[in-house]
């Protein structure tokens, strides 16, 4: 009796596990954990599942289907390494996705880098993603630290040298001030005349444009995430700082609630990022249209562009792995495939292409910056490209 | 940063204005405390949703301004009064009086904290809104030459100045008033007394919900409005009431100041990534040498 328990639970749990795998064994899975809180959020997200939806439709990848999951990160470190832990490890997806906020991305690099899992960056700009040494890891958004190089260039050469710098907690605007302080440092031998670190969602900033005001300063940088920026960049008007003191936005100056929330505050701001609404390319117009009419935004920013850039990479890269069916083999597989990829064009500033060395010179993908500028605030925004910059692979490293 | 007087004297000017708006919200605390004896931990949800009435008074139905602020306040009033009668009556019932001793109340707090939060997102989502309001009616004060002191600042002293003698007015020289402050000194008497007290309660939730939805109208031009701003207000709201003295409604509106006060030379002169500390700083310091806070009563209890 025994035994035929035995022999009972043996067979069970064999069915079970072979159905699993069968059930697996024709999906290729990918997990994507992004923020989505916003508006705009949704909005990406949705979009991306409908990217993958189009895929499947069209006959999928070689004929195996793509099973996505898309989990919520809110932007909070501690909810995307449980999601980036669950995706991994019980969903054991052959790629993850992640994150919008570089505070996120930066530990969920530890977790594929120790699981085996090839990460695809969607929006996160902190150079120091690609610099801790994972050979699992590509970054689809241009890294921060060309963006500290092309503000520096336009700032010295266009606005002046004494800039004040406020700067928030979270992780890319850290890293977006040092990168300009840095650059301003190494190319015009200047200091922040003025710099406040202040807290990731902070709501006051009168104390600091007071002080600002006074020192005559040739233009203030706001890196802070979309909320604060805007907040930020209202308070400095208020506190009787003219447009004449220009304002630089980080990368996030990019998200639609900054001019939707700064209101009239938010023309004449300037940022770097990695794609403009005002750009004249078809490819970037059909864009506009396409995610005007399926989901209702007035302008796509880079969140939605790369968002959709990473759709079509990981197309072209599953599409060229050899996949067998073993997880481990196909993870690999996927992994070098990425970094095989070379001189996409597709709607960001410039070709993406990876390599195979785990450095940010192959793994920063993009380093193509497109200066923006707002040139009317609002919901209805209106942006004007400046320039457009493209940096050498080495660029801001040491 | 250098010293100079005309900069101390605009931190000071903006620790009064962002101090009467926490004080604001500590006097609603303290009105609570004072009518029910317990600490409200969802009145940083009231204060947010009063500022997203406000917003859609302004925005949606096209109010002027003055009538938003007081639309919100009349709307959260009539919200926290439901929420009293609703929820927080029946914990007080099942304690066979009018207070609630205990954790009860704590964790009802919190969890109507949560839930607010919750619905506020499923109504607002979680995007920040800016709150545009047509403040030109009010003019912009220059201090000193250059400290220029905006619109909705100017507005935040004068309606806090208002609601404050209101509130006083009420209180001192209504016989409505008279009777929360006999349902505040003791219930039971009060009721002997022939007051109606749990209709006194009610009516001192609506009246410190009202003052919190005050609050979060007049920071919204400042500062948009957004699900979470209610948590830090909270904070800040509790170490106010703390410094001026618990349950002390002159003390609220002081120890608001001082923390504002407090929180912007902080900000300025020390370090301004940790301004949130300042705040719980001077808590700390004035629960040290003065435990009843700044105009509260020292208790005695006997053994």
């Amino acid at each position: 009796m025994r035994l035929l328990n035995k022999t009972l639970v043996g067979a069970f749990t064999a069915c079970v596990g072979f159905g699993a795998a069968a059930a697996y064994a024709d999906d290729i899975r990918v997990g994507i954990t992004m923020r989505m809180v916003s508006e705009n959020g949704q909005a990406y997200g949705q979009m991306m599942m409908d990217e993958i939806k189009g895929i499947n439709e069209a006959g999928g990848i070689n004929g195996m289907m793509i099973k996505a999951t898309l989990m919520n990160d809110e932007c909070k470190s501690d909810k995307g390494v449980a999601n980036a832990n669950k995706l991994v490890f019980q969903e054991k997806v052959h790629l993850l996705i992640g994150s919008s906020c570089s505070s996120v991305t930066l530990p969920i690099v530890d977790v594929t880098a120790k699981a085996g899992v090839p990460q695809l960056v969607p929006h996160s700009t902190n150079s120091k993603i690609t610099q801790k040494g994972s050979e699992w890891i590509f970054r689809i958004p241009v890294s921060g630290r060309y963006y500290g190089g092309v503000n520096a260039k336009y700032v010295g050469e266009n606005i002046g040298t004494k800039i004040a710098y406020i700067c928030a907690a979270d992780a890319a605007s850290v890293g977006d001030c040092a990168n300009l302080e840095k650059q301003m440092k190494a190319r015009f031998g200047v200091e922040p005349a003025y710099r406040a670190d202040v807290q990731e969602k902070e709501v006051d900033f009168r104390a600091h444009m007071q002080k600002i005001k006074s020192m005559n300063v040739d233009g203030i940088l706001v890196a802070a995430l979309a909320e604060t920026m805007a907040r930020a960049l209202v308070q400095s008007y208020e506190a009787g700082i003219g447009a004449d003191v220009r304002r630089i936005g980080s990368s996030s100056a990019s998200n639609a609630p900054v001019p939707k929330i700064a209101g009239d505050a938010a023309k004449g701001v300037f940022f770097a990022a990695a794609y403009a609404a005002a750009d004249q390319r078809p490819i970037a117009k059909l864009f506009n249209e396409m995610v005007k009419s399926r989901y209702g935004i007035h302008a796509p920013d880079h969140d939605f562009s790369q968002a959709y850039d990473l759709v079509r990479i990981m197309e072209i890269a599953l599409k060229n792995a050899n996949l067998t069916g073993s997880l481990a083999d196909d993870r690999t597989a996927i992994r070098d495939a990425i970094a095989n990829v070379k001189g996409y064009q597709g709607l960001a500033s410039g070709p993406i292409s990876f390599c195979a060395d785990a450095t940010p010179q192959c793994r920063d993908g993009n380093r193509t910056a497109v200066l923006i500028g707002y040139t009317k605030g609002g919901e209805d925004f209106e942006t004007e490209v400046i320039a457009r910059v493209t940096m050498e692979e080495d660029f801001g490293l040491e | 940063m250098a010293f100079d007087f005309n900069s101390l004297f605009a931190f000071i000017i903006f620790g009064v204005t962002i101090g009467v708006v926490y004080g604001i919200v500590a006097l609603g605390i303290s009105l609570i405390y004072s009518g029910l004896d317990i600490v409200h931990f969802a009145h940083g949800e009231m204060y947010m949703f009063g500022a997203f009435f406000g917003l859609v008074l302004v925005h949606n139905i096209g109010l002027p301004y003055p009538l938003a602020l007081i639309g919100a306040m009349v709307l959260t009033a009539l919200l926290g009064m439901a929420i009293e009668r609703t929820f927080y009556r029946r914990l007080t019932r099942a304690g066979g009086g009018y207070t609630v001793a205990g954790m009860g109340m704590i964790i009802c707090g919190f969890g109507m904290s949560v839930a607010l939060v919750n619905v506020a997102y499923f109504i607002w989502g979680a995007e920040a809104e800016p709150f545009r309001a047509n403040l030109n009616f009010i003019p912009r004060l220059t201090f000193a030459g250059d400290i220029e002191v905006p619109e909705s600042y100017v507005l935040t002293a004068i309606i806090s100045v208002i609601l404050m003698a209101a509130l006083h007015y009420f209180l001192r020289h209504t016989k409505m008033g008279l009777a929360v402050r006999a349902v505040a000194h003791n219930k039971d008497i009060a009721y002997l007394m022939g007051i109606n007290v749990p209709l006194m309660i009610s009516l001192i939730f609506g009246l410190a919900c009202g003052l919190g939805a005050a609050a979060g109208v007049l920071i919204g031009p400042m500062q948009s409005v957004q699900v979470e701003m209610g948590y830090l207000m909270l904070m800040k709201a509790f170490a106010a009431a703390v410094v001026g003295g618990f349950g002390s409604l002159p003390g609220a509106i002081i120890g608001g100041i001082m923390v504002g006060i407090f929180e912007n030379l902080g900000a300025a002169y020390i370090s301004a990534s940790h301004k949130d500390i300042y705040a719980f700083l001077l808590l700390i310091l004035v629960l040290m040498f003065k435990p009843s806070g700044l105009l509260g009563i020292e208790a005695k209890v006997k053994a």
